[in-house]
C-alpha cells in the first residue's frame, strides 16, 4: 500500500467516527451539543496554539538570525510562557466549568432507572407521579424536547452508561445510585455502550437509544406498560408452549403470563425493541434462534444457558413467539 | 598394586564420570535383559523378595497419611448414611473384602497382597484416610479408585466402614436385603420410595427423567460413583423398562410442616427473592401450566438429597442429561442458606409428579 493510500484510509476511518448513531460529533441532544461545541472550541484553540508555537519556533530559528536583547527575551518568555498560557487556560477552564452544572441539571417529568447487569441493561420507566415502574430492558427510549432524569445502578460489577449522541457518560457502581440527566432534541435511533470495562463481554454490552416525539413516546410508554398480547398464529402459539414447558419463565418475565422471572431481561415487548442481546444483534427470527441455541458463542460468559438440546422446529417456534411480542 | 596406587592417587573428574557412565550402561543393559527376556518372576505364588512387602506396605501407609486431608461430615454415624454405604459395599467391594462376619473366598485370599477382611481393613484408619483410600484407590494392590470425580458420595461408604467394625452378619444382611430379589429396590424400595434421606425417592419422577438419568450414569455424564456401579447391574437397554416401572407408581405422602425456613424457600422458588435466583418452580413445579416431563419433580423429595444435589450443581460438576447446562447456570449463585431453604421447601410439599404438584400455601 502506498503512503498516500494509507493516509487516505486513515483519514476516512477517522472521519467515519464523526457521524452515525454513536458519535459525540453528531449530537442529537442538548448535552451532547454542549460537549460537541466544547470539543470544537478546544480543538480549534489547540490547532491555533500549535500553529503559533511552531510559527514562533520557525521564526526564531530560521528568520531572525541576530541576537535578541535580554529585555526583549525576558518579555517574550514571561509573556508567552507564563502570562499567555495562564490567561488562555483560565479562560478555557472557566468556559468548561460553566458547562458542568448544565450537565448535572435535574430532570423533569420522566425518570429512567437503569441497572447495569452482566452484560445487559435492566431498564425501568417512572413517568412523573407514578410509583409502579414500567419494566423493560436493553433499550432506552426518551421523549425529545424535555430533560429526563436517569438513575443509574449496577449489579455485581462496575459499568458506565453512555449515549454519545445524547450526552456525557456516568459510572454505574454496585451499592450506589448515581445520576445524570439527558435532554434529547432530534428524534431518531442512536446507540449506547457500556464504557467501563466490566468483564469478558464488556464489548458486547450496548443498547439502542430511541428519541421520540413526546406524543409518540407517551403512546409507546402506554403500550410498553401493557401486558403482552397473546400469540395468534399457530407457530407463535406453539412457541408460547415451548416457552412455558422449557421453563423460560424461571429467568424472564412476560407480563400477562405466569412467567415472572427476574434474573434475565423482561421480554414482555421484546419484539418491539430495535436490537437483540443488548444492542449486538438485529431483531430477527434467525438471530433469535441463534441466540437461544448458543448464547455463549455470541456473548461469552452470559448467564443465559444454551438450549441446543431443543430441535430446530421448536427453537423457530419460540423465536416466532418472542419476535411477535411487540 | 598398580590399581591400589591408582585408587589412592588424585581423583580426576573425568575418571569419575567414565565410571558412572559405564555403570549406567551396564544397569540399562541389565534392565533390558530382565524386562525383555522376562527374567523377573511375576507369579503371585512366588510372592515378594524378603523385605519388599514391608517396604511397599509402609510406603502405602505413609503415603495415605500424608495425603488424606478431607474433613469428615458430622453425619457418619447416621443410620441412613451407613445403609447407603452398605448397599454400595454389597455391590462393589464385597467380592474382595467380604461382608462383616463372613470369610473371604479362597481365591481372594490367594491375592498378593491379600485384601483385608472389611472389619480389619477399617480398624486402623481415620475416616479421612478411609475416604482417601476409597476415592483414590491404591496402585499395585488391586484396590480400584472411585469410578467418579466427585468426592462427597464416598462418605456413605466411609460411614459403613466405620460401622462395619462391630457389625454382625445378620445386620449386614438386613441392610442389603433385596425386596423381591430386585437390585434397585435394595436402596430405592419396590415403589421407588427409599425411606432413606440420602437416597432420592423415584416415585415422583417421570419415565423420561429416570431414563435420561440412567443413560447419563451409564455414559458417565452424571458424576456418581455409587450409581455408576449400580447401573452396571442393569442389562444394556433395560433402562426404559425400569424407568417405566418406577414412573408408574403413584406418589403417596402428606405435606410436611411449614416454618419460616420453608416459607423462605417458597419465596426463592417463586423468584420473589433476590434477583440472581431463577424461579425453580418454572421448571420443577408446582406450576399452573404443563411443564416438560424431562424436568424432575422435586415435590416431597428428601431434603438432604436436594441439598447435596444443589451443592453439586453450584460447584458445576453434577452433570446429567442434555439440559444439565441449565441447572449449572441456575444454581451458580446460590448461597448455603438458600440451598437449605429450597431443600426444606420442596421436601415439605406433598410428594407428587411434576405436573400434579401443588402448594397448599399458594
Amino acid at each position: 500500500m502506498t503512503v498516500r493510500a494509507a493516509s487516505a484510509l486513515l483519514l476516512v476511518s477517522g472521519l467515519s467516527a464523526c457521524s452515525g448513531p454513536q458519535s459525540v460529533l453528531d449530537p442529537a441532544g442538548r448535552d451532547a451539543q454542549v460537549l460537541a461545541s466544547l470539543f470544537w472550541v478546544m480543538f480549534t484553540g489547540a490547532v491555533i496554539l500549535w500553529l503559533a508555537m511552531n510559527g514562533i519556533f520557525l521564526t526564531v530559528t530560521r528568520f531572525i538570525k541576530r541576537e535578541m536583547s535580554e529585555r526583549k527575551a525576558e518579555t517574550l518568555i514571561i509573556g508567552g510562557g507564563i502570562v499567555f498560557p495562564t490567561v488562555v487556560l483560565a479562560g478555557l477552564l472557566t468556559y468548561a466549568l460553566a458547562e458542568m452544572p448544565r450537565q448535572r441539571e435535574r430532570g423533569e417529568g420522566l425518570t429512567v432507572r437503569v441497572v447495569g447487569e452482566s452484560w445487559w441493561w435492566r431498564v425501568e420507566y417512572l413517568p412523573d407521579g407514578s410509583s409502579e415502574p414500567v419494566v423493560s430492558a436493553n433499550e432506552i427510549r426518551l421523549p425529545a424536547g424535555s430533560r429526563s432524569e436517569i438513575e443509574l445502578a449496577a449489579n455485581g460489577v462496575i459499568h458506565a452508561f453512555w449515549i454519545p449522541a445524547l450526552g456525557g457518560k456516568t459510572d454505574m457502581i454496585p451499592g450506589r445510585t448515581t445520576r445524570m440527566s439527558l435532554e434529547p432534541v432530534t428524534p431518531g435511533t442512536y446507540r449506547g455502550q457500556c464504557t467501563e470495562f466490566c468483564g469478558e463481554s464488556h464489548a458486547m454490552m450496548a443498547f439502542g437509544a430511541v428519541v421520540m416525539e413526546p406524543e409518540s413516546f407517551d403512546a409507546w410508554l402506554r403500550k410498553e406498560a401493557a401486558p403482552a398480547d397473546p400469540p395468534e398464529s399457530p407457530e407463535a402459539i406453539r412457541g408460547r408452549e415451548v416457552f412455558v414447558t422449557e421453563g423460560c419463565g424461571a429467568c424472564h418475565t412476560i407480563r400477562g403470563t405466569q412467567a415472572q422471572g427476574r434474573v434475565g431481561p423482561d421480554l414482555t415487548h421484546l419484539g418491539g425493541r430495535t436490537t437483540l442481546a443488548a444492542g449486538i444483534l438485529p431483531m430477527e427470527t434467525d438471530e433469535l434462534v441463534r441466540w437461544i441455541r448458543d448464547p455463549e458463542s455470541i456473548k461469552p460468559g452470559a448467564r443465559m444457558p444454551g438450549y441446543d438440546h431443543l430441535d430446530d422446529a421448536r427453537l423457530r417456534a419460540l423465536a416466532t413467539y418472542l419476535e411477535g411480542l411487540t | 598394586m598398580k590399581l591400589l596406587e591408582y585408587l589412592a592417587g588424585p581423583v580426576h573428574l573425568r575418571t569419575v564420570l567414565r565410571i558412572l557412565a559405564v555403570l549406567v550402561i551396564v544397569g540399562a543393559l541389565g534392565a533390558v535383559v530382565v524386562v525383555g527376556l522376562g527374567l523377573y518372576n511375576v507369579s503371585a505364588k512366588a510372592g515378594h523378595f524378603p523385605g519388599v512387602s514391608w517396604v511397599l506396605h509402609t510406603t502405602f501407609r505413609n503415603s495415605v497419611q500424608l495425603r488424606a486431608d478431607g474433613s469428615p461430615p458430622d453425619n457418619l454415624s447416621d443410620m441412613d448414611m451407613i445403609a447407603l454405604g452398605a448397599g454400595h459395599f454389597d455391590s462393589a467391594c464385597l467380592m474382595c473384602h467380604a461382608a462383616p462376619g463372613e470369610s473371604r473366598s479362597a481365591t481372594v485370599r490367594a491375592m498378593v497382597p491379600e485384601p483385608p477382611p472389611i472389619t480389619e481393613a477399617a480398624r486402623e484408619w481415620k475416616p479421612q484416610e478411609l475416604h482417601w483410600i476409597v476415592h483414590k484407590g491404591v496402585k499395585m494392590t488391586g484396590m480400584p479408585h472411585w469410578p467418579a470425580t466427585r468426592e462427597d458420595d464416598v462418605w456413605p461408604v466411609v460411614a459403613f466402614l466405620l460401622a462395619a467394625k462391630g457389625m454382625s452378619a445378620e445386620e449386614f444382611a438386613r441392610l442389603t436385603e433385596r425386596p423381591d430379589g430386585k437390585y434397585c429396590a435394595m436402596c430405592h424400595g419396590t415403589d421407588g420410595v427409599s425411606d432413606n434421606d440420602h437416597i432420592p425417592r423415584l416415585d415422583i419422577l417421570s419415565e423420561e427423567y429416570i431414563t435420561d438419568s440412567l443413560r447419563a450414569y451409564r455414559a458417565g455424564t452424571r458424576d456418581s460413583g455409587i450409581m455408576a456401579q449400580a447401573v452396571g447391574h442393569l442389562p444394556e437397554g433395560a433402562g426404559p423398562e425400569v424407568a417405566a416401572a418406577f414412573a408408574e407408581t403413584r406418589p403417596r405422602g402428606e405435606p410436611g410442616r411449614r416454618g419460616p425456613q420453608e416459607e423462605r424457600g417458597r419465596t426463592l422458588a417463586a423468584a420473589e427473592g433476590p434477583l440472581d435466583v431463577p424461579a425453580c418452580r418454572a421448571c420443577h413445579g408446582p406450576w399452573p401450566e404443563p411443564l416438560n416431563p424431562a424436568f424432575p419433580s422435586l415435590a416431597g423429595q428428601y431434603a438432604p438429597y436436594l441439598e447435596q444435589q444443589l451443592t453439586l450443581w453450584r460447584k458445576g460438576n453434577r452433570g446429567g442429561g442434555q439440559a444439565a447446562e441449565l441447572m449449572h447456570h441456575a444454581a451458580r449463585d446460590l448461597e448455603d442458606a438458600e440451598i437449605e431453604a429450597l431443600a426444606a421447601y420442596y421436601s415439605a410439599l406433598a410428594p407428587a409428579k411434576l405436573n400434579e404438584a401443588s402448594d397448599t400455601a399458594d
